[in-house]
């Protein structure tokens, strides 16, 4: 077992890995930015190393400069956190040629699953669902007719080189489609200059379904539950819970299973996520992969017992797991809230400052993770995510009931925070009913 | 501050990670560290702060040299230790087996994206790179056979200067190298030197100023004396920047800085643009009868102080606009190789069709900030000898020159005249007029007196229908004969300035129609029509030998 490790990252999830090694008996070396010189992470961990002005280009994301942090204080591993480093294939390749445990996977295995047309061929291959789609790229309506009959509708028709949404066009039938088609293609002329199209399947309100990997490296490979993450805004996840209201035994066996065959497929290593997208018909597809721990990890602690920043740790010291699927079970319910220093009212435009007064909750089953104390001034150039408020109750609405008390407890005075949208989350009645999806905050808050 | 229990004791015990030797590398210009298998990716620069790592031999040969074409010559010479200096062959022994390399310099034969030459590359790990026997024997050789073969050469240089071990031999090899590359010269051959970091002395002084194109890697260090030694001369300290490339380039010794990552596809390219091309393969044919254009002349009523004002104009296309219209592949060379570069003269090597040809031109800005880099448009004597050693180089390669005439006038300044602005118009007057290469001008806007005259000693002198050609400015002109410097436009109608009147003269042979208003927006539609005249006019005068041109161009201004 490693003796020191050094924790590339800030904020909650490097305090988050500092009490993790304390409590394993191992040494935690922060690096900070100048701008964290007063940061929770830089006065709690036993030693700390300035590496740089507050820009993350200068700091947070200076391999060259942690990389000599860890060599000078002779961490023998680096914890990369989420973010910053944590899936960058230089980065861990450059950590293990230098003589230090990169804890997460290879770097060959984060560019394999970071590379997404690449993830996508691979877990094809492994007979792993994804979002049916085409491969050929299709530049005349007639060809694309034809694929997007053969898939069913409602299809989506998507330029190749589009983003922000141009140049693309959900078509719902089949005497829509030439006419979708024309004008993605010709907003992609416009916009891009290309006339290169693809057609999809397009998946009507899914959820966000991701299901949570340990794997060692002797190829043991476990499925931890999952996390339903539909409550988002603009690909930013706001509430996660587990488990999924509408996700059965049946169905989350498959889903685990489907997992861990496809983390296998890449002889996956480390904690990893595997994220799935649900249609309404209980359909799932492999969306993607995160190579890395995941800001809301705590849920699936919370209902599993497992604590899966030790798990990183043991595994990237090349122990074995001890635990076995047979002794993964799921108690309880658990939602994750993240705290934001963020304005809802003006776009939820970020809103750093000082921290006057703190009070978090506490209580039977109520867990915070912040970075935040009395006093502090959040800097401006990081994430607005401050804190994590989680809660693990006996049922979904136990657990509802149980963060609404505790984020009714929550002092945050100096700054302005989302807590308020929050807690109209856990009030609104599509919410409560559990029939969530990645429409529901624009759905319902947005219109 | 929190004040923490942090009672953690945790003995380390195990082992510490265990760095392998070489792995990382730290950076002698900004001082960080660096993953060196980063810095191999990125050339050997380093890619927090762009300095250039010096490098070896064999690296170098591997970024230039097509793979496994290089061949090498001459290994094995040996040297006679002429000093009796002690320990000197030893070390040249030690050497030679520590670094894997012959000498100093490691001479040969390679190609360079298919491009045959001849490439030697010095090495400064080997006694700083500097100058012995062996060096400057394996130069001259490899220079006389590349004359022998009539093929380019490529030296890259890296010296400290000649080898204190063996005195005045060392010397010698700087005459011994130099004239070895003016009999190569003299062949029609192209030398292409390339500065690295560091080349001084007798290096300096010899082989690597002499190339027809220098060019240099950014922040090369090279001078005739070193850093060290100025300042112990003179006592004081020298500014940033001193003697770097940058330093060269501001003042006019080399054509440009060239990056790594671009080395071996500009040689390539200066290679093949060198090369002389058959003119009529390289031509397209003409495809309009001539003075089809003439015909449908148009009547416009403007008044030459109006042309005056037109070809002022700030929006009127100017050379770099044309170049880039007309030409292809433009590669702008630098400075006069003695004092500066002069920013009001623009000057290089691009294709016409497929045919070399020089391009030079007198360049104005736009903005504000441009006119200050360009002295709008007034160019200083090192403009006119950037333009005439261009011009010298054209001949050499027996490629056409075409100028573009576009100033107020020469600089009109205490340092022009230090540097003898009066000379440097007289010496191009005097070096144009037997060119053996067809030279073309063209007055896009102002052609301002003797300024102008100093790139318009053509076989052929064309204006643009708005531009202007005049013995002064029209203000002048009146301000001298009238004392009223008001009565300008009716001075510019009494000159005799507009292209018309200067046809009727025969002070020019050919007028550039402007169907659109000569500005940015129109700069295709002239371009394309200039190019069609420049087209005819190059195959009526490749087709000619040198003597001709020269004699013909003798006439047009005997005549005058």
């Amino acid at each position: 077992m490693f003796q020191k490790i050094l924790i590339a990252n800030r904020g909650e999830i490097a305090v988050r890995i500092i009490r993790a090694c304390r409590e394993m008996g191992i040494l935690s070396v922060a690096v900070y930015s100048e701008a964290d010189k007063e940061a929770l992470h830089t006065q709690l961990a036993d030693e700390a190393v300035c590496i740089g002005p507050a820009q993350s280009a200068e700091s947070y994301l200076n391999m060259e400069r942690i990389m000599s942090a860890a060599i000078a204080t002779k961490a023998q591993a680096i914890h990369p956190g989420f973010g910053f480093l944590s899936e960058n294939e230089h980065f861990a390749d450059m950590c293990v040629k230098s003589g230090i445990a990169f804890i997460g996977p290879s770097g060959e295995l984060i560019n394999k699953m970071g590379n997404k047309s690449q993830a996508r061929a691979t877990m094809m291959e492994a007979g792993i669902p994804v979002v049916p789609g085409t491969k050929e790229p299709v530049y005349e309506a007639e060809r694309g007719l034809q694929i997007a009959d053969d898939m069913g509708y409602p299809v989506m028709i998507k330029a190749s080189s589009g983003g922000g949404g141009k140049g693309m066009r959900i078509a719902e039938s089949h005497e829509e489609f030439e006419n979708h088609f024309h004008l993605a293609q010709q907003e992609s002329v416009n916009s891009f200059g290309d006339d290169t199209m693809y057609i999809e399947k397009y998946i009507e309100k899914p959820r966000h379904i991701e299901i949570q990997i340990l794997a060692d490296k002797y190829g043991n490979t476990l499925w931890l539950g999952e996390r339903d993450c539909s409550v988002q805004r603009r690909h930013q996840k706001m509430l996660e819970e587990s488990p999924c209201a509408v996700i059965d035994d049946q169905l989350r066996q498959r889903m685990g299973e489907t997992a861990v065959r496809a983390a296998k497929a890449v002889h996956y290593e480390n904690a990893g996520t595997i994220e799935f997208l649900l249609d309404k018909d209980k359909n799932f597809y492999f969306m993607e992969m995160n190579t890395r721990i995941q800001v809301e990890h705590p849920v699936t602690e919370m209902v599993t017992g497992i604590d899966l920043v030790k798990q990183q740790i043991r595994i990237a010291a090349g122990e074995k797991l001890k635990i076995h699927q047979e002794d993964i079970q799921l108690k309880g319910h658990a939602i994750e809230c993240r705290i934001n220093a963020e304005n809802p009212e003006k776009n939820f435009m970020p809103c750093p400052g000082t921290i006057e007064d703190l009070h978090f909750p506490g209580g039977n089953g109520v867990r915070i993770e912040s970075a935040l104390y009395n006093g502090y001034t959040i800097p401006a150039y990081y994430d607005s995510m401050v804190a994590k408020v989680i809660v693990h109750g006996e049922d979904r609405m136990d657990a509802i009931r149980k963060m609404r008390s505790a984020l009714g407890e929550v002092v945050v005075d100096g700054i302005i925070t989302n807590l308020d949208f929050q807690y109209e989350i856990l009030n609104h009645p599509v919410f409560l009913s559990g029939d969530v999806n990645t429409h529901f905050i624009p759905d319902y808050f947005e219109k | 501050m929190l004040k923490f229990k942090k009672t953690s004791y945790i003995p380390v015990q195990g082992k510490e990670p265990q760095v392998p030797e070489g792995l990382w590398i730290k950076c002698d210009g900004c001082g960080e560290l660096l993953y060196k298998e980063d810095v191999k990716q990125n050339h050997y620069i380093c890619y927090k702060c762009g300095k250039y790592f010096r490098i070896t031999t064999r690296k170098r040969l591997r970024m230039v040299a097509d793979k496994g074409s290089y061949e090498k010559w001459d290994e094995g010479l040996t040297n006679e230790n002429p000093l009796d200096y002690p320990d000197y062959p030893e070390k040249i022994t030690a050497l030679k087996e520590r670094l894997g390399i012959d000498e100093a310099v490691t001479c040969g034969k390679c190609t360079i994206h298919g491009e045959e030459a001849v490439v030697c590359v010095c090495d400064g790990r080997f006694l700083m790179g500097s100058m012995g026997y062996v060096v400057g024997e394996k130069i001259a050789r490899a220079v006389e056979r590349a004359t022998e073969l009539k093929l380019p050469v490529i030296i890259f240089t890296c010296s400290g200067g000649a080898r204190m071990q063996e005195g005045m031999v060392s010397l010698m090899q700087m005459a011994k190298t130099s004239a070895a590359l003016k009999r190569h010269s003299n062949a029609g051959l192209l030398y292409i030197s390339v500065l690295t970091d560091p080349t001084t002395g007798g290096v300096t002084a010899s082989f690597a100023m002499l190339g027809d194109i220098i060019l240099a890697e950014p922040g090369a260090l090279v001078g005739f004396a070193g850093p060290r030694v100025i300042e112990q001369t003179i006592r004081q300290k020298l500014p940033e920047g001193f003697q770097r490339a940058e330093f060269l380039l501001e003042h006019g010794l080399i054509d440009g800085i060239v990056e790594r990552e671009d080395l071996k596809e500009t040689l390539a390219k200066l290679i093949v643009m060198h090369r002389q091309v058959d003119v009529k393969e390289a031509l397209i044919p003409n495809r309009r009868k001539e003075r089809v254009q003439e015909t449908r002349k148009r009547r416009e009523q403007v008044t030459a102080w109006e042309r005056v004002q037109r070809a002022r104009d700030q929006e009127r296309p100017n050379a770099m606009d044309y170049i880039q219209e007309i030409f292809t592949d433009f590669m702008e060379l630098h400075g006069d190789r003695h004092f500066s570069d002069d920013g009001a003269v623009v000057g290089g090597i691009a294709y016409f069709d497929g045919c070399p040809v020089t391009v030079i031109g007198q360049q104005k800005g736009r903005t504000t900030k441009e006119n200050i880099t360009r002295n709008f448009g007034m160019p200083s004597p090192e403009g006119y000898r950037k333009a005439l050693r261009l011009m010298e180089q054209a001949e050499k390669f027996h490629r056409p020159i075409i100028c573009f005439v576009d100033t107020p006038g020469a600089f009109c300044g205490m340092e022009a005249e230090e540097r003898g602005q009066g000379e440097a118009i007289a010496r191009n007057l005097f070096e144009m007029s037997d060119l053996t290469v067809p030279v073309l001008s063209i007055v896009i806007g102002e052609g301002g007196s003797g300024g102008a005259l100093a790139l318009a000693v053509g076989n052929e002198v064309w204006m643009m229908e708005n531009a202007t050609y005049t013995i002064l400015s029209p203000e002048g002109f009146a301000s001298i004969l009238w004392k009223d410097s008001s009565k300008a436009p009716l001075a510019a109608e009494q000159m005799r300035v507009t292209a018309a009147e200067l046809k009727e003269l025969g002070i020019i042979e050919r007028i550039i129609r402007e169907p659109e208003p000569a500005n940015v927006q129109n700069t295709g539609k002239l371009a394309a029509h200039m190019a069609e005249e420049i087209r005819r006019f190059l195959h009526k005068y490749l087709a000619l030998d040198g003597e001709t041109l020269a004699q013909l161009r003798y006439e047009r201004f005997r005549k005058m």
